[in-house]
């Protein structure tokens, strides 16, 4: 991998984002949309139930943004590239496609962060909620475990596309909200119903919900593993990076870059 | 020295079969065609080469490497450029530059962008999205892009359609001076034979994913022994026709006072056409025509080799 790649490669998803009025909107749009739902929804049960779920809701919803955004922001920015074609163009020159997608990832990290920090200001300037609260160590280590998670599943996904060509698309935007209810963001892991539980442990969204819900509402009972889900979002990485991998070879058997799809 | 060698490529899409036991060697400095009709192989053979797409069967060595193994060194030395896959939409011409100028690590960028942008006529159009532009500026653009890294290996698929006539000479030209200029090694594929003819020192012809034939241009239509020729007379053809045929000689078309005829061997044009001038046929005007590469192409694709 050559860094001056990796950067030409970042400079042109900079120029997307520039030239592109709905990547512009959707750092902003959705997430505000979420923050106005949500926040007006945790106050309204308060008013019929003197219960407080602001905290767990706004928390829940700004990380779950790292899991949202890197997943997608790889599985769009190559789909864009399939729509687009020019992905002939880019595997002809010298660019390989760990280069490419390792300048996806970083550029959706920077994306993500811009959409996080602006968030944040926008939940403290409406509903007061601070999300800087929470501890930093734990606060920068859900957002690293989250956004590693996001990122293999969007490999997962890229890696799909380039097997089965557009026309599965929709899991580009739909696979982290099959994920999301899983992974007890806005509920403990004792809310979900028996047969769902073994799924959630599983997974390494919940570990770290779990965790934060532990630090944040100590009396929940919440319990997480943030060892155990570092380990397994890596294993995760691990086997989508492999996935993609063989995807990206069957991509070029089948001529998938060359749009034979 | 080989620029590019391939042997026994094979490619197919389940059933399909796009292209079969393909070889040539291309020389250093040549200009190589790939010439045959949509559908022929020759982008599929292309996209092989320059590793696109994985081969079922074959080999092929760049620059003397089995690219597999070097494909970092040797994609650096390689330019493509396609009429079928614009540069990115959303991005400018000058944007779409930067990007593959910073991909190839070029120094003074901005320069080289700008001369080749001045070169194909786009300096005009370098700030506006390629996705507002007309099918000939967006190839021109991808030429751009493929002259960009100055290329010891240029790979140039059907670059010139959708160009008006003007703008295609002016590219087939320019394709001509950078190989002037570098003595780069250029495979050229078209289904326009002239294109191919004015450019390409020999020319593999390919139909239904196999060779046909490699050679010259000038030996491919050499196969061919056969002239077509066209007489106008002040009086009627009748007097001529009779004479033709008194030889056997194919008449082609009979039309007021034209008359159209062919002949198999060049000699036998220079001792017949001397007899119908000695005698009164009243020739005014003559026209013969040569055997082009279309001929030669579907003599070829008829008989096979």
């Amino acid at each position: 991998m050559k860094w001056y790649r990796i950067k030409a490669l970042l400079l042109k998803y900079y120029f997307i984002t520039l030239n592109s009025a709905d990547r512009i909107f959707d750092i902003f749009y959705w997430p505000v949309i979420d923050v106005i739902i949500w926040g007006f929804t945790s106050y309204f049960i308060k008013q019929i139930s003197s219960l407080n779920i602001l905290s767990m809701a706004l928390g829940g919803l700004i990380l779950w943004l790292f899991v949202w955004r890197s997943a997608q922001d790889i599985a769009v920015y190559v789909l864009e590239d399939f729509w687009s074609k020019t992905l002939y163009h880019l595997f002809s020159s010298p660019v390989m496609i760990s280069e490419h997608i390792t300048s996806i990832v970083l550029f959706g990290f920077l994306r993500s962060m811009f959409t996080f920090f602006f968030l944040a200001a926008l939940m403290f300037m409406l509903y007061s909620f601070n999300v800087f609260t929470i501890p930093l160590a734990l606060l920068a280590s859900s957002i690293a475990i989250l956004s590693l998670f996001g990122w293999a599943m969007g490999l997962f996904i890229t890696g799909l596309i380039l097997r089965f060509g557009q026309r599965i698309q929709v899991l580009a935007w739909s696979l982290t909200w099959i994920i999301q209810p899983f992974s007890c963001v806005f509920y403990p892991l004792s809310a979900l119903p028996q047969w769902a539980v073994p799924i959630a442990k599983v997974l390494p969204t919940t570990q770290v919900f779990e965790t934060l819900r532990s630090v944040i509402f100590p009396t929940m009972g919440s319990q997480g593993n943030l060892w155990y889900a570092l380990v397994s979002v890596l294993l995760f990485l691990v086997g989508a990076g492999w996935f993609l991998g063989s995807s990206f070879k069957k991509a070029k058997k089948n001529g998938m870059l060359v749009g034979a799809e | 020295m080989f620029a590019i060698e391939v042997e026994g490529l094979r490619k197919s899409y389940g059933k399909d079969i796009a292209v079969q036991d393909v070889s040539f060697k291309i020389r250093k400095g040549e200009i190589f065609g790939l010439l045959g009709p949509n559908g022929a192989g020759k982008s599929t053979t292309i996209n092989m080469i320059t590793g696109l797409l994985t081969r079922d069967a074959g080999t092929i060595k760049i620059l003397g490497s089995d690219p597999e193994k070097d494909w970092e060194r040797i994609k650096n030395k390689m330019g493509v450029a396609t009429a079928y896959y614009p540069l990115n939409e959303i991005l400018t011409i000058r944007q779409n530059l930067i990007v593959y100028s910073k991909i190839y690590n070029i120094q003074n960028a901005n320069e080289r962008i700008n001369s080749l942008l001045k070169d194909f006529g786009l300096e005009h159009l370098a700030n506006k999205r390629i996705g507002h532009l007309s099918s000939g500026e967006r190839t021109r653009t991808t030429l751009c892009k493929g002259l960009l890294p100055k290329p010891e290996i240029l790979f140039l698929d059907e670059c010139t359609i959708g160009l008006d006539p003007d703008i295609a000479q002016k590219t087939r030209q320019m394709i001509l001076d950078y190989h002037n200029e570098t003595k780069c090694t250029i495979l050229f594929t078209s289904h326009y034979m002239f294109e191919v003819e004015q450019l390409c020192d020999r020319i593999a012809f390919l139909d239904k994913g196999r060779i046909l034939y490699v050679d010259t241009s000038k030996e491919l239509k050499a196969m061919i022994k056969k002239e077509v020729i066209q007489l106008t007379l002040k009086s009627n053809t009748e007097k001529l026709s009779s004479f033709l045929r008194k030889k056997s000689i194919r008449i082609i078309s009979v039309q007021e006072s034209i008359i159209t005829f062919e002949l198999q061997e060049n000699k036998e044009t220079f001792q017949l056409l001397k007899e119908i001038f000695n005698q009164d046929f009243d020739v005014i005007d003559m026209h013969i025509s040569k055997p082009t590469l279309d001929d030669i192409f579907i003599h070829i694709a008829r008989n096979g080799k």
